[in-house]
């Protein structure tokens, strides 16, 4: 009878270790092993290279774009944090119930669909969208402007919809879990509201302030759906190169090895936050 | 005497969790229909004792006995005992009366007939009217009388109790030792109930087990352990004990002469306690020192505490003042109450005063 | 009394108030569009009378139905197959102890923690590796390596917040493993289970970056969306994303809801 509850016992463990094994580990692992593979005349060849690094390394439209779309996602990251952080404080200095709303209101978004967004915006920002048309009506430009869509700029701004309650939240909740009382010490040591914003405040919801940073740019870096959608032949970003050999290039391992590279780039961001976290907190 | 037969025993179990041992060569045994009560601070092992009985751990070393079969290694869930838990961990989603069904539910009775088994064990603890109840609705009182319920419907050999008056205030306390003991001679089965309390061993128990650091200090009745304790903590774990060190002189039977500062003094042994050359305490309840008595030792009264009723006297040695005994008299009465600084003459009678050994050594 | 500095609350507020609108004039556009058709009056864009001819034509749109369908099934399956993993995975965590469960918790949280992209291309490495085809089962396989570590979240934290205390009483009590998972424990599990798998629904849903790696030929609605951001619209486009915005809208304010209101008990 004992016999029959240990084989149970071990059979759920072998369930439980080998499913993820199978569906998480394997993968994972050929993915990487493939980064280290090369393609000869379209057929892989399964031989341990780094050719796909050495790539990447060496070239420079490869090292461009990187550096391009890390500068692009850091803009975006800081905007984000900059206008996220304004909303946060604005919506702690209102009454609860107002607080509430206001935080609701700017989630809400995050529930509709990703890509129906990238669509909106689409259509928004095109030749013949939204905005062109109001500004031409307003008689502010008489010629649409093209630099809206399909460029870096557009797969900014895009970014900037989709991400910015990605980054409110930390924000507001961080600043939420400060001690009500501790702005009242300052006011009754005679701090004004700026010096209660700069001393307590700003300090105090830094590292909310790093997990938004965090989220936004590893969200931003990762994401080559929209950059394909508004970015057209000038948005070309790293993820869409990433994206691109596994589609019409047809070089997986090329891919492979890039999308370690993008990975090693997520990794990073989140040491550089830990660092950041403990930095803030020290003192 | 009546003929004891044992349900369970314990054969020096130890249990250790990694490096830590927290029960040391436990042996006991419980009668079939005994109430028996592990006494103990926290961290004595007493609740240790009982998962291991109840089957949550597994003993180190050591054997668990049910009528004379090994049953140490056997799983919870077949095991003839029902647990009453300190939280009661009644099941919140369940109506009083589902919680009380569940163990013949899962056992796979009728539904026909656990609904009037459920209902004659609700009228055992009094808790008819609360079937449809859920636990959020009931005080803790009734909480608790649920989780008896629970226990008792299934007729198990054991049931084990783990501390639970001790979310209870004290005059509900009180109420519920009643309670226990009415249910337990109602039912004539084992009960084995876990507690710090020694008012509550005292109130309901036939036989205490004194647990001290995962050993057993002692295991008696009630009056047995108050009248003898066969070491210090005992002493000191049920009410107020005057303690004399000494050594042992002589032994003469069931007597001993213990020499302490104050003189010779003769005083009842059972046990190891009693061989010449050991270190004992001498132990003497407050109640059994008289004041006044005509070949009593000389001391002097250093405080008079007045207590309601009773008047709490310290008094000092006048030959050996390192020796301090404490008394109760009556404050009322016909003498009148010693002044601080009187010197009197404390006595007692031989039968009350017992040897017990002196911690550290092995008695 | 608190000091109020009216100029920089007017600051802050006229920044909320911009990027308020600007997060939500791509949904409001979207709306517009499907009542007010747009239309094209000698190049100028103009917006023709209020109509449902939009969400009329979407009812007869195949294409588009058929993408909508796979998408409901495999956020059904993926759903359901993520309950059911996530839970045992859960029960296996809490239950036992050692490096074996640690190991096994890294593993399933690894597919929420590493990007998107990566998870897509592992996955579709991993089947062409395994001569798989990609279509419905590879995507459902895909969404619920992506859900469970939610659901597993929403469980695990549950079960932890069990007393020790039930279990025991229930195997005290002279049942089984599976006895005390099926009467003391799913019960309690009850709102968690709830939550995971409308939240898991809600992102198989939506999930775009994965299933462009794993769809194929075949289309959740999500690629159908994409496939036509790249060829070409329908304006049944903005009656189907309008739909989509209030479903989510009402789903969220139904789970808020039950939230809000209180738990049930069997009597």
């Amino acid at each position: 009878m004992d016999d029959r509850r240990d084989l149970w016992r071990m059979g759920w463990a072998a369930f439980c270790l080998g499913l993820p094994f199978l569906f998480v580990l394997a993968p994972i692992g050929t993915f990487i092993l493939y980064s280290f593979w090369h393609n000869e005349s379209g057929a892989l060849v399964r031989e341990f290279t780094l050719e796909n690094y050495r790539a990447f390394f060496a070239d420079p439209v490869f090292r461009n774009i990187y550096l391009q779309t890390v500068a692009l996602c850091l803009g975006a990251t800081i905007v984000n944090l900059v206008v996220g952080y304004a909303i946060a404080l604005f919506a702690s200095r209102r009454p609860p119930r107002l607080r509430f709303a206001l935080i609701l209101m700017f989630m809400l978004p995050l529930f509709t669909s990703y890509i129906i967004k990238v669509y909106a915006v689409r259509g928004i920002l095109g030749h013949r969208g939204v905005l062109n048309e109001l500004l031409l009506a307003s008689g502010l430009i008489s010629e649409p402007i093209t630099a809206f869509i399909f460029s870096q700029s557009a797969i900014f701004l895009t970014f900037i919809v989709l991400y910015l309650p990605f980054a409110i939240l930390p924000i507001y909740l961080s600043i939420e879990r400060i001690p009500e009382n501790l702005g009242t010490a300052s006011a009754d040591l005679g701090g004004s509201q700026m010096d209660e914003i700069r001393h307590i405040i700003l300090p105090l919801s830094l590292p909310g302030v790093v997990v938004a940073a965090l989220f936004n740019f590893v969200m931003t870096f990762g994401d080559f759906v929209t950059p394909t959608m508004v970015g057209g032949t000038e948005g070309f970003t790293f993820g869409r190169i990433v994206f691109s050999q596994f589609g019409v290039a047809l070089n997986w391992p090329l891919g492979a090895a890039l999308a370690v590279i993008l990975l090693a780039t997520s990794v990073l961001a989140v040491g550089v936050a830990g660092l950041a976290m403990r930095w803030s907190t020290a003192r | 005497m009546n003929q004891r037969s044992d349900v369970l025993t314990l054969e020096a179990v130890g249990k250790s969790f990694g490096s830590t041992t927290v029960l040391r060569d436990i042996t006991l045994s419980v009668a079939s229909n005994e109430f028996l009560t592990i006494l103990g601070p926290s961290g004595s092992g007493k609740t240790t004792i009982l998962r291991l009985i109840a089957g949550f751990e597994a003993p180190t070393t050591g054997r668990i006995m049910l009528d004379g079969a090994d049953i140490s290694q056997m799983p919870i869930n077949r095991r003839p005992f029902n647990t009453v838990f300190q939280d009661y961990a009644l099941f919140p989603h369940l109506s009083v009366r589902r919680n009380v069904g569940y163990g013949l539910m899962v056992r796979g009775v009728p539904k026909a007939e656990i609904e009037p088994r459920v209902e004659a064990v609700l009228a055992i603890v009094g808790l008819q009217d609360y079937a449809l109840r859920l636990p959020r609705e009931l005080s803790g009182g009734q909480r608790q009388r649920v989780a008896l319920a629970r226990a008792i419907i299934c007729e198990p050999r054991v049931i084990l109790l783990d501390e639970p008056l001790a979310a209870l205030d004290v005059a509900l306390r009180a109420q519920m030792c009643k309670f226990l003991k009415d249910i337990q001679r109602r039912l004539d089965i084992a009960f084995v109930f876990i507690t710090h309390d020694q008012q509550e061993a005292i109130a309901m128990s036939d036989r205490i087990v004194v647990m001290r650091d995962g050993r057993i200090e002692q295991i008696g009745g009630p009056e047995e352990l108050y009248a003898f304790p066969a070491s210090r903590f005992v002493a000191g774990f049920f009410g107020e004990n005057n303690l004399i060190d000494g050594v042992v002189g002589a032994v003469d039977g069931a007597r001993c002469k213990v020499e302490t500062p104050i003189g010779p003094l003769w005083g009842s042994a059972r046990g190891p306690a009693a061989v010449a050359g050991a270190e004992v305490h001498l132990a003497i309840r407050p109640e059994a020192l008289v004041l006044g008595a005509t070949d009593g030792h000389r001391f002097v009264v250093r405080d008079a505490q007045f207590a309601g009723p009773t008047t709490l006297i310290e008094a000092q040695g006048v030959v050996a003042p390192e020796v301090t005994l404490r008394l109760r008299v009556p404050s009322g009465g016909t003498r009148a109450l010693p002044a601080v600084g009187d010197v009197v003459a404390i006595g007692w009678s031989e039968t009350d005063a017992r040897v017990i050994a002196a911690e550290g050594s092995n008695g | 009394m608190k000091q109020r500095s009216g100029l920089f609350d007017l600051v802050l507020g006229t920044l909320a108030l911009v990027s308020l609108v600007i997060i939500y004039a791509p949904l409001a556009v979207v709306w517009v569009f499907s009542n007010w058709q747009p239309v094209r009056v000698r190049g100028a864009l103009q917006l023709a009378p209020f109509s449902w001819d939009s969400y009329v034509a979407l009812t007869r749109n195949a294409d588009i139905l058929g993408a909508l369908g796979t998408t409901l099934l495999v956020g059904l399956v993926s759903m359901l197959l993520a309950l059911i993993l996530a839970t045992t995975f859960a029960m296996y965590y809490w239950r036992t102890a050692g490096v074996s469960r640690q190991i096994m918790q890294a593993l399933v949280f690894l597919p929420f923690l590493l990007p998107p992209i990566v998870v897509g291309l592992s996955l579709l490495i991993a089947f062409r590796e395994l001569d798989a085809t990609r279509g419905a089962f590879t995507i459902v396989v895909g969404h619920t390596v992506l859900l469970v570590p939610v659901v597993y979240r929403l469980v695990l934290t549950r079960l932890n917040s069990l007393s020790p205390s039930l279990t025991e009483a229930s195997l005290d009590l002279g049942a089984s493993q599976w006895q005390t998972f099926r009467h003391i424990l799913l019960p309690q599990l009850g709102s968690a289970l709830l939550a995971g798998a409308l939240l898991g629904f809600a992102i198989s849903f939506d999930e775009t970056m994965v299933t462009l790696f794993l769809s194929g030929s075949t289309s959740t609605l999500p690629i159908r969306l994409w496939s036509m951001m790249r060829l070409g619209f329908v304006p049944e486009i903005n009656a189907l994303a309008t739909l989509v915005v209030v479903a989510a809208a009402l789903a969220t304010a139904v789970f808020g809801v039950m939230q809000l209101s209180g738990k049930r008990g069997e009597r």
